[in-house]
């Protein structure tokens, strides 16, 4: 029987980030499916951090190492951004953030050649194709299994904020979904999509992945395809609600503010109620559908703009940022929430001026390589 | 009384050419099919090679006078095309791409030649075959990876590829050709001839670009504007280049390639011939089969057979020895080199506008290139499709309802 790994312990609050990326024909603007020999050829150059393959063989994903602040993940960010548009430019590809790209046709994608792959798409049937779309998941580094599961739960009030501002994906299949976030419709065609148990302890939590197991419902982990789940091997709670940023400096950004807020969290213990559960799947509609426009609603309390929620968190969150060394990520999210921008409204810009989806792409591919 | 009929006895149409060749080649496209292994360009030039005067020979002189103007823009098309695909910024990043084409197109000269004037081919003769033999076929490889829906590094590079051993064969060739006629237009005349060609086609291509640019200004980035923008502009282009006696070839190429590299502003999008240029290179291999000379003497099958062994040796050493800086894997080069086998449309138009351009010069290159060419055009395809699929970015299974999109 598969086992769960025991939750590796941690005692500092570090952090990493996994992105998925756009591998696209220069071209036509179009995704093209050369990860294979994209990945072979980056295996050739020496860097930092992690790449891999994804689902689709038109993405990669990018692993930055574990860091211990802000801004050491930044700068390795930047390296590995570099590689990999030094390496895309020989091969002749571009390669880009967003969460979706907005006019490839699902059906032409093609499976990357693993056993795990050819499983998912086995069981899942399109769904795998469909599931081209390209994610931002932040591993932030818990104390224990309890810890993990706590702030699994305590962050779902969080979870719309991470939404709105990493929005970056209001295209889809040549279509302006009217969504700031559209990918993660995808998501939600998942049957293990959603939220963890309310489960809060990690004893707790072993008797439900054996029961899921015993129940042939999951084989491992990674069949979970949660918001928010515990990595055991890793000793993180996994953030995997974010669309891929158009750059890495918000990428690292957004680690950087998740980072403070679990430091808050568990700092500051506030008590979780079930109720939050309530209103989590409308507020996380209303981020993936107006973006930092949305009013978010908790049990008890009166209706709230998401920005202001988020300005409001920020000044909460300040005097753990400047110990965390990233008081200046939290000024470029309040200023992002201020100014009202993100990915999704940046994407909507270009297309507008064009009135092409392929112009839209290649500045796409410009701003990442910038 | 009898006014209502029509007059005996019937004459066709180019209207009625165009459909005969379209459904018959359509036809054997489809059989070929249910073979698995042969592409379906195989039966475009089977039929044809079948109806032509070394097959059943039921070809009228009207259909091929007919077919003249559908061949003209099937290689517009394919040549443009062919043009777009050579990117400057690719060459700029990849410092081997360039070097790598210059060596295999430049052995494969060197070898040709030194073989045809061992045979005993004069020097001119023997360079123009060496330059003809450098240009692999742009419609087979076009059509080859958009059957198969072949997408990857390799279907890139082959592509590209292509596109510069074209470039060097049109750039030699408008050399060449006037010297092959030297005794009837002197030393000036050659020059100037050279100059005109070359020059000429700069010049129509600048103003064609910028008349493009101008219309897309207009039109905005609609795929279907600018299908019409880009197919208008590939007729006046075969158009104008026929008046002021230019070639057509090398000046669509050009214009492919201005397109790709000096539209700063953005203003032209990718567009996708498909469903029209399908129709287009149906007919093409079908005349193209009508014209293949396989019936020869058994002196010019050796020579044939050596030059297609020389001419992939040249093309497999280009990419090993000058590829691997590319960084590409043993595979890879191996599968490049054999994609880069099929010779026709473009190496059919060179052949015939040396013997138009003198008819009394090398009527035993013209044999030799004519044969060679007839077994490229036959096992090209098959060998372009075999190299596809071994390296896994052909995905057969793909291409139902490309075209519709």
């Amino acid at each position: 029987m598969n086992k769960l790994s025991p939750f590796k312990k941690n005692s500092a609050l570090t952090l990493g980030v996994e992105l998925e990326l756009q591998l696209v024909n220069l071209h036509n603007f179009d995704l093209t499916m050369e990860s294979e020999d994209f990945l072979r050829r980056l295996t050739e150059i020496p860097h930092p951090g992690e790449l891999k393959p994804e689902i689709t063989k038109s993405m990669i994903e990018l692993n930055s190492s574990i860091h211990f602040s802000f801004p050491s993940l930044i700068d390795e960010l930047y390296i590995l951004k570099n590689v990999l548009s030094n390496e895309a430019k020989k091969t002749h590809i571009g390669i880009c953030g967003g969460g979706t790209h907005p006019f490839q046709k699902w059906k032409q994608q093609r499976i990357f050649p693993t056993e795990r792959f050819a499983h998912v798409s086995e069981l899942y049937g399109y769904l795998a194709k469909q599931f081209t779309v390209f994610g931002q998941h932040i591993h932030i580094a818990c104390p224990d299994g309890d810890d993990a599961l706590y702030l699994c739960h305590a962050m779902a009030h969080y979870l719309p904020h991470f939404i709105a501002l990493s929005a970056a994906s209001p295209f889809q299949q040549s279509v302006d979904t009217s969504f700031d976030c559209s990918r993660l419709a995808a998501v939600s065609a998942f049957p293990l999509s959603g939220t963890p148990p309310w489960v809060l302890t990690w004893e707790k939590f072993e008797e439900y992945f054996e029961k899921m197991i015993r129940l042939q419902i999951i084989d491992s982990m990674k069949d979970f395809y949660w918001d928010i789940r515990p990595k055991p091997e890793f000793g993180t709670v996994e953030l995997r609600i974010c669309d891929t940023p158009l750059t890495v400096k918000k990428a690292a950004e957004l680690a950087a503010y998740a980072q403070a807020l679990c430091y808050w969290l568990l700092e500051t213990r506030p008590v979780l109620s079930r109720d939050i559960y309530l209103t989590y799947m409308i507020n996380k509609f209303r981020a993936a559908r107006y973006g930092l426009n949305a009013i978010i609603v908790e049990p008890g309390k009166p209706q709230m703009p998401l920005a202001e929620n988020i300005l409001k968190t920020c000044e909460t969150l300040k005097p753990y940022a400047e110990k965390l060394e990233s008081a200046s990520a939290l000024l470029s999210i309040e200023a992002a929430t201020l100014a009202n921008t993100n990915g999704a409204h940046w994407l909507r810009e270009q297309y507008n001026q064009s009135k092409s989806f392929s112009d839209v792409v290649r500045q796409q591919v410009e701003l990442w390589t910038k | 009384m009898t006014q209502f009929l029509p007059s005996f006895p019937l004459h066709t149409t180019p209207l009625i050419s165009f459909a005969f060749i379209l459904l018959l080649g359509f036809i054997a496209g489809e059989l070929v099919k249910y073979t698995r292994f042969l592409p379906k360009i195989f039966g475009y030039i089977a039929i044809g090679f079948l109806i032509g005067p070394d097959g059943l020979n039921i070809v009228t002189h009207s259909l091929l006078v007919n077919s003249k103007i559908f061949i003209d823009i099937s290689l517009g098309i394919i040549l443009f095309e062919l043009g777009r695909h050579l990117d400057f910024s690719w060459l700029r990043y990849d410092r081997a791409l360039l070097p790598t084409s210059i060596t295999e197109s430049g052995l494969t000269f060197v070898l040709v030649f030194l073989v045809l004037h061992f045979f005993g081919l004069s020097w001119l003769q023997a360079a123009l075959g060496g330059t003809i033999a450098i240009a692999t076929s742009p419609a087979v490889v076009m059509t080859v990876a958009y059957d198969l829906a072949s997408v990857g590094p390799v279907t890139r590079r082959t592509l590209i590829l292509t596109s510069l051993n074209n470039l060097f064969a049109l750039v030699i060739f408008s050399f060449l050709l006037p010297i092959s006629n030297a005794h009837n237009l002197g030393i000036l005349n050659i020059f100037m001839h050279i100059f005109y060609r070359l020059f000429g086609s700069m010049i129509l291509v600048i103003c064609l670009l910028i008349l493009m640019k101008l219309l897309a200004r207009l039109t905005g980035k609609q795929k279907e504007s600018q299908f019409i923008l880009f197919l208008g502009i590939v007729l006046l282009t075969i158009g104008i280049a026929s008046i002021l006696n230019l070639s057509t070839l090398l000046t669509l190429f050009i214009l492919g390639v201005a397109a790709r590299n000096f539209d700063h502003e953005h203003l032209l999008m990718e567009v996708n011939f498909g469903w029209l240029a399908r129709i287009f290179f149906i007919l093409l291999f079908v005349i193209t089969g009508v014209y293949l000379k396989l019936g020869t003497v058994s002196n010019i099958i050796w020579i044939a057979l050596t030059l297609i062994f020389i001419r992939l040796i040249a093309k497999i050493t280009g990419l090993f020895f000058v590829g691997k800086y590319s960084r590409l894997t043993k595979k890879q080069s191996l599968a490049i080199s054999f994609a880069l086998t099929p010779m026709a449309g473009v190496a059919i138009g060179m052949t015939t506008m040396l013997t138009d351009f003198n008819p009394n010069f090398g009527t035993q290159l013209n044999q030799i290139i004519s044969f060679v060419i007839a077994l490229l055009t036959i096992i090209g395809p098959v060998v372009t499709q075999l190299a596809f699929l071994k390296t896994g970015e052909a995905y057969p299974m793909q291409t139902e309802g490309r075209y519709n999109e």
